[in-house]
C-alpha cells in the first residue's frame, strides 16, 4: 500500500515469509487431518468388518488423489520444520534462504516420487 | 524486591522446547508410519494389517507415543498460531478451552483405539 506522502509500507513477500506463511498453512491443515484421521482410526473399535468398509471407502480413487496431497504437505512441513531445527541450533541461519530452495526442491522431487506408488495402486497395478 | 515483575513467571520456553523435541520423534516415526502404510505392500489398508503389527509390543509403544507427541505438537502448534490473531482475553480462554478440550477427547479416543485393541476373528 502506497501512501500519500510517498511511503511505501507494502511487504513484499521476501523467502523467509513464504516459508513461514506455507509452515503455518501446512500445519494447520495436518492438524485438521490428524483429528479427522484419530476418528476415522477408532473405527477398529467396531471389529473387522465395520473397519474394512471405512478402509473400501478411503481405498477409492478420490482419496489416493488427495493422499497424494497429504504427502507433499507432510514433506514440506518435515523438511522446513528440518531447515527450522538447523537455522534454530546449527547456526543456519546466514544461509535460511539457500536452505528453503533446498526444502522446496526435495519437497518437489520427493513428492513425485511418492506420487507413482499411489497412481500404480489406483491403476490397480499394484 | 520481586524479580519477575509483572510477569507470570512462566516464559513459555518449556513448551517450546517440547515442540522442538516432540518434532524429531515426529518427523521420523511419520516418515516410517507413510513408508508403512503407502509404499510397502500394495497400499490397502486393512484390519489383519493393523492387527498384525498391534499384536507386536514395539509398534503399539511406537503408536502411543506417535499419537501423544502428534497431538502435543498440533495442538501447541494450532494455539500459537491462534493466539498470534485473537487478542480478545475472552476468545482466547475460550479458543484455549476449546484445543484443551478436543485435545483430552482425542488423547481419550486414540488411546482406548491402541490400547484396548484385541483382535476379533481370525
Amino acid at each position: 500500500m502506497r501512501y500519500k506522502d510517498g511511503y511505501d509500507f507494502s511487504y513484499k513477500l521476501s523467502v523467509g515469509q513464504v516459508a513461514w506463511i506455507l509452515h503455518r498453512l501446512s500445519g494447520l491443515a495436518l492438524m485438521f487431518y490428524l483429528g479427522l484421521h484419530i476418528w476415522v482410526i477408532s473405527n477398529l473399535n467396531g471389529g473387522p468388518l465395520a473397519f474394512n468398509k471405512v478402509m473400501e471407502l478411503l481405498n477409492s480413487p478420490v482419496f489416493k488423489i488427495l493422499e497424494i496431497g497429504l504427502w507433499g504437505v507432510i514433506l514440506y512441513h518435515v523438511l522446513n520444520g528440518i531447515r527450522l531445527l538447523l537455522i534454530d541450533f546449527a547456526g543456519g541461519a546466514k544461509y535460511h534462504k539457500q536452505l528453503f530452495w533446498v526444502v522446496f526442491l526435495i519437497v518437489l522431487i520427493l513428492t513425485v516420487l511418492g506420487a507413482i506408488p499411489f497412481l500404480h495402486h489406483l491403476g490397480g497395478l499394484k | 524486591m520481586r524479580k519477575t515483575f509483572g510477569t507470570s513467571g512462566n516464559t513459555g520456553a518449556m513448551g517450546w522446547f517440547f515442540h522442538r523435541l516432540t518434532s524429531i520423534y515426529l518427523a521420523v516415526v511419520l516418515l516410517i508410519h507413510f513408508a508403512v502404510m503407502h509404499f510397502i505392500g500394495d497400499g490397502t489398508i486393512t484390519y489383519a494389517k493393523i492387527a498384525d503389527r498391534l499384536a507386536s509390543p514395539g509398534w503399539k509403544v511406537l503408536d502411543i507415543l506417535f499419537l501423544y507427541t502428534g497431538l502435543y505438537h498440533g495442538l501447541y502448534g494450532l494455539w500459537n498460531l491462534l493466539e498470534d490473531y485473537i487478542h480478545n482475553s475472552f476468545w482466547r480462554a475460550f479458543i484455549y478451552f476449546l484445543i484443551a478440550f478436543g485435545g483430552f477427547a482425542l488423547v481419550i479416543l486414540g488411546t482406548i483405539t491402541i490400547v484396548n485393541f484385541k483382535k476379533i476373528g481370525g
